[in-house]
């Protein structure tokens, strides 16, 4: 509202510093060349101080002051027009009506077309002072940074950050979060595994050596820690020891409590194993796990990660129509204005994505 | 709110531009004093809320408002808030903002104190100054808009080139552009004599003082630039014949010429056409330079990310203001009236002679920077013209004239007296030689070139000094009356002989660095030492640094001199800026009277070390000194009472017929 | 020997011609000595530089190609994705001389066929590719804008 109390003001205050000089009368203007002789005057006047300072001869101020004479007198001989300025013709008054009225209709069109007037300012500070459990989870992720910045020594907040990071796909500032950790701290199974599975998953789920040597260390310091062993018999399998990672998976399976989500992980894991590690095999299972989370939030659509991870997933599968539509039905179930609606629309426009306003 | 309100102050003053481009012309046309007078309050109002528009942008970027694209693109919340600032005009919408501001300022400034021009001429400079405020408003909004918003707002920004975040940059654009942008006044009031067909005496004297402000502005702009160049980008070079330095130095030569073409218009009533020609060939270059900078037609060192489209926009209001104005000129031309001949051995000759040399060098310039375009599009080969041609055509052609300027201000108007002025240059020339035989016996005996160079650069400091003392009369009164009429010199004389004083000096450095400057390029580990130009170079080590928005490994340097006396330390860096992803060098520079120790980072070596480079810059700050000075110079004459055409007789009761002074 | 009114104008209208046609011939001249053309490792392939001639050679720095030697000299390899310029320099790097980004390097091919730098340019700013290089690339069909 104020905006419009402003812009409104600007408009009627711009009109009417035009229309006070076209209400004034219509004032004759001083000629021209009275301007010219004021010149000349100052010249004379000149020649007067470089002849008092010796600059110049009495003979030679002679003939300069008779020049300058000369010229003056041309001038005043030259009748000037009279009454240079002729009273105000009704064209003229149209004219300044014009060029008023156009002031708003020009500005406000253009404003209309090019301006956003709805869209309040977003000052950092503020956003950031906003109730936490109102922001989303970048913003989240900026106040633990900027806290981090603050604090780089704080190894709670980079524990804090890094499962963060990794959820969200950030991989290697995940890698480098629980890498801060274990240098600002000690290095903890949890920490090392972490900074593997980061690593890995950076490398589009090849477990590198890096990542290899990490999951060890994380073995070393707790021998039944189940994602280093996990991803250490994932190594196995990469180098083509399929036979000891499947005994690895299986070893790990008998310990494994009821009901621990592992279960699936490895029964999953396995399944590709004796499928020779089909490519194609992988591949549908990928497809089988993203149709059952689409399934899950045709059901329930509100759920602002699950439509995050459906959209990526597509875009991990190279099917950008599906994360097109995805999105464009996450934005429908979350409410466009929203903020959720608004998060869906910022990840989608980080991805290459469209939005429609 | 705040940035919407800017949005819509622009959107607004783009209106204004528009009445303020027809309402005055047809006015001045009609004889209507009411549509003539609606230019003052348009072009105060459109001052106004332009500013109100730059305000907005910068509390945008004061408050990291990432949902203005612009701010999003060029700011990050960690960066300094001096950068946060500097930074609404280090990017190419902020920086056009700030271009269309200025040009805003110029024209309220000619509403504001124009009060003694004729009507018609003031209205018709403004309705000019209007449409170049409209096309260049229309670019802004049309296609460089720094108030496109992002919907949801991005959480930090991708922060501003690190090499832009620079004291220098705070600098640098503002004073370029006040230079830029200041000629289009001598633009203006040059197409308002061609719209009117006349011209006269008077019009020279409201000229020049805005010649002079664009003048002194650009020479700091154009300065600053170098001085920015010379430690940010960490080569040691002040000058690299850039298209983009070349933007900015063409203006400044045309410039000149019209400085001091309009002087003898003033005092002689001659080389009107010429002037008005000048005046819009000026303000064309610096447009050309806008377009040069911001197109990125031409391969510069200097180019940011460009945009061809932004180019073809500015292409266009070139073509429209350059081609206008000269058809305007050609088919007016004819009806201002010619200026008497005159003798060409005088002030006017050697004025004269000034523009002919400066001209040919500008052209020749404007062919080097341009012969790349032309012959691409006519053969479809890629060249570049760097600075072997620029050393071997500019210097040569501009040398004559720096001979010649001492001369300039001895000469009497009309008719003077070469011999007369040669005896009294003899003290100046004799001293110039000694100083630089000296310089050749003492200090190096390796170059002629560079003692003559020397001798060249002192030449014009004691011919300007030469000047003044003549006029003052010292040696030829008593000392007392020498001082009252020393300091009664009129401030022009001051301003001439600093402008003059100043090019020496900066031809000084220019000569000195060029001719003596010593280079030294090593791998250095900790506790090496190399030896430059007498001091030797100790390596400390390199030593982690954690700035606001970066990283930086320093280098330590202590250097000795020749006894073994430690003298200062130097810092050289590489630094790292995250956001960006960005390296950059900062050099490491040391003073010692008026040379400087450089100091810069390479790689590392494969064995641990470093490669440093360093050099030796003997005088060098004098080339910056002189621009200061050569500034200084045009602010005195700025400040000449003359300068100020009186109010005619018109303000008083009007005699029947003009007033005519007798001659005493 | 007093000259006439129009004698003396000849003079100074022919004075400032023979000027300007001294500084049209030594600008032509310079612009035939001085210009250096660009070329592209491709470019060099097939149209041949002399040795000695100054050229400005364009591409992208080749991964891997970049080798420091004794001292300051550093050499790197220039591609167009067709052909590929070793280049020799001594000196510092631009700051954002990196693998696989725009470069241009002036210099000579010397006597044995290596091109010998003196000026190495990168970009300024990140987004920036030197227009000739992206032009030529382009042409060819290997580099796209991001746009």
């Amino acid at each position: 509202m104020l905006f419009w109390i402003v812009a409104a003001a600007l408009t009627f205050g711009a009109c009417l510093l035009l229309l006070a000089p076209l209400a004034r009368g219509n004032a004759n203007a001083a000629d021209a060349q009275a301007h010219e002789i004021e010149v000349y005057k100052d010249q004379l006047l000149e020649i007067e101080r470089d002849m008092a300072r010796g600059l110049i001869s009495a003979s030679e101020a002679e003939l300069a002051r008779a020049e300058i004479g000369r010229k003056i007198i041309r001038l005043s001989d030259a009748q000037q027009t009279a009454g240079s300025t002729a009273p105000s013709r009704p064209l003229a008054r149209w004219i300044g009506a014009a060029a008023i009225l156009s002031l708003p209709l020009v500005s406000w069109g253009l404003y209309a077309a090019t301006g956003s007037p709805f869209y309040p300012g977003q000052p950092l500070q503020a956003r950031l002072e906003r109730d936490p459990s109102q922001a989303f989870v970048d913003e989240l992720i900026a106040r633990a940074e900027a806290h981090l910045a603050a604090n780089p020594n704080d190894a709670r907040g980079w524990d804090v950050l890094a499962p963060i990071y990794l959820r969200l796909g950030r991989y290697s500032e995940a890698a480098t979060a629980f890498a801060n950790a274990s240098r600002l701290d000690e290095p903890t199974a949890a920490r090392l595994a972490g900074e593997g599975e980061a690593l890995t998953a950076a490398a589009n789920g090849q477990v590198t050596a890096d990542a290899l040597a990490r999951f060890e260390a994380a073995l070393a310091l707790q021998p039944d820690d189940l994602p280093s062993r996990y991803f250490v018999a994932l190594a196995s399998d990469q180098a083509g020891n399929g036979e000891e990672a499947g005994r690895m998976w299986q070893e790990m399976r008998e310990g494994l409590p009821q009901g621990s989500p592992w279960h699936g992980v490895i029964a999953a894991a396995m399944d590709g194993e004796d499928a020779a590690a089909s490519g194609d095999d992988q591949a549908a299972m990928i497809e089988n796990m993203v149709a059952s989370l689409a399934a899950r939030l045709e059901a329930n659509p509100h759920d602002v990660d699950g439509w995050q991870q459906l959209i990526r997933s597509y875009m991990v599968l190279e099917r950008p129509q599906d994360a097109q539509s995805a999105l464009d039905r996450g934005r429908a179930a979350m409410g466009p204005a929203s903020p959720e609606g608004g998060h869906l629309a910022a990840y989608g426009l980080s991805l290459g994505l469209e939005v429609e306003q | 709110m705040i940035v919407e309100i800017g949005h819509f102050a622009l959107v607004l003053a783009f209106a204004l531009s528009l009445v303020l481009s027809v309402a005055p012309l047809v006015g001045a046309r009609m004889g209507d004093a009411r549509l003539m007078g609606l230019a003052e309050p348009a072009a105060l109002s459109i001052l106004a809320l332009v500013a109100l528009s730059f305000a907005a942008l910068t509390v945008a970027y004061v408050q990291s408002d990432f949902s203005v694209a612009n701010v999003w693109e060029n700011s990050h919340s960690a960066k300094p808030m001096l950068y946060k600032i500097t930074g609404v005009w280090g990017n190419h919408e902020g920086s056009m903002l700030l271009w269309v501001l200025i040009l805003a300022a110029f024209a309220a400034l000619v509403a504001l104190f124009g009060g003694n021009l004729p009507a018609t001429l003031r209205a018709n400079v403004l309705a000019v100054q209007g449409m170049i405020a409209a096309a260049f408003l229309l670019f802004v909004l049309a296609s460089s808009n720094p108030f496109e918003r992002i919907n949801p707002p991005p959480i930090e920004g991708q922060d501003l080139n690190p090499i832009l975040q620079d004291i220098g940059l705070a600098i640098h654009p503002p004073l370029l552009y006040l230079g830029y942008v200041g000629f289009s006044i001598c633009f203006s009031f040059a197409v308002a004599a061609l719209i009117e067909g006349r011209i006269d005496a008077a019009w020279a004297r409201w000229v020049r003082p805005w010649t002079l402000a664009a003048w002194a502005a650009l020479t700091g702009g154009i300065a600053m630039g170098s001085y920015w160049a010379y430690y940010e980008l960490g080569w040691g070079g002040y000058w690299f014949w850039d298209p983009v330095e070349n933007a900015s130095f063409l203006p400044w030569l045309s410039g000149t010429a019209l400085l001091h073409s309009a002087i003898v218009m003033e005092k002689r009533s001659a080389l009107k056409i010429w002037t008005v020609l000048l005046a819009i060939l000026t303000f064309s270059l610096s447009l050309l330079g806008t377009f040069l900078v911001r197109s990125g037609v031409l391969t510069s060192v200097h180019a940011f990310a460009t945009d061809p489209t932004r180019g073809i926009f500015i292409l266009m209001i070139l073509i429209a203001f350059i081609g206008g104005s000269l058809a305007l000129f050609a088919l007016r031309a004819s009806s201002l009236t010619a200026g008497g001949v005159f003798h060409p051995i005088s002030r006017e000759g050697g004025l004269v002679l000034n523009n002919l040399f400066l001209t040919t060098a500008a052209a020749t310039v404007l062919v080097g920077t341009l012969w790349p375009l032309i012959v691409e599009s006519v053969s479809g080969e890629k060249i570049s013209v760097g600075a072997p041609f620029f050393n071997m055509t500019f210097g040569p052609l501009i040398l004559p004239l720096l001979l010649a300027v001492p001369f300039g201000p001895l000469l009497a108007w009309k008719r003077g007296d070469l011999y007369a002025a040669s005896q009294r240059l003899f003290v100046a020339f004799g001293l110039s030689l000694a100083i630089a035989l000296a310089t050749f016996f003492i200090v190096d005996r390796v170059s002629v070139l560079a003692a003559l160079g020397i001798a060249v650069a002192f030449w014009l400091v004691f011919g300007a000094l030469t000047d003044l003392a003549l006029k003052a009369g010292i040696g030829k009164v008593s000392p007392s009356v020498a001082l009252r009429r020393f300091i009664g010199l009129p401030r022009s004389v001051f301003g001439t002989s600093l402008a003059h004083a100043g090019l020496g000096l900066t031809t000084l450095g220019i000569v000195a660095v060029s001719a003596l400057e010593v280079e030294r390029m090593a791998v250095m580990h900790p506790g090496d030492a190399m030896e430059v130009a007498g001091y030797e170079l100790r390596f400390d080590g390199m030593f982690p640094f954690e700035g606001p928005n970066f990283t930086e490994e320093q280098g330590r340097f202590t250097y000795l001199d020749r006894s073994g006396r430690e003298r200062g330390e130097i810092v050289s860096s590489k630094r790292f800026y995250p956001a960006r992803q960005m390296p950059t060098t900062e050099a490491g520079i040391a003073s010692r009277g008026f040379s400087q120790l450089y100091v810069a980072l390479g790689d590392r070596a494969p064995d641990g070390g470093i490669v440093v480079r360093a050099w030796w810059k003997p005088q060098v700050l004098f080339i910056w000194i002189g621009c200061v000075v050569m500034m200084l110079g045009g602010a005195i004459s700025l400040l000449d009472r003359r300068l100020r055409v009186g109010a005619p007789a018109a303000r008083r009761a009007r005699p029947a017929r003009p007033f005519v002074e007798p001659a005493e | 020997m007093a000259m006439t009114r129009k004698q003396k104008r000849l003079a100074v209208i022919g004075g400032a011609l023979a000027f300007l046609a001294v500084a049209t011939t030594l600008t032509l001249f310079a612009l035939g000595q001085k210009a250096s053309y660009f070329y592209t490792p491709a470019d060099v392939a097939e149209k041949g530089v002399a040795a000695g001639e100054r050229i400005r050679l364009g591409g992208l720095v080749a991964t891997g190609s970049i080798a420091r030697g004794e001292g300051t000299d550093v050499s790197f390899a220039v591609t167009d994705q067709i052909e590929t310029v070793t280049v020799s320099y001594a000196g510092i790097l631009p700051d954002l001389f990196r693998e696989e980004q725009g470069v241009i390097a002036e210099g000579t091919f010397d006597a044995s066929g290596r091109f010998v730098a003196d000026t190495v340019l990168a970009r300024h700013d990140e987004n920036y590719m030197p227009r000739e290089v992206a032009d030529s690339m382009k042409a060819r069909g290997i580099w796209q804008d991001e746009e």
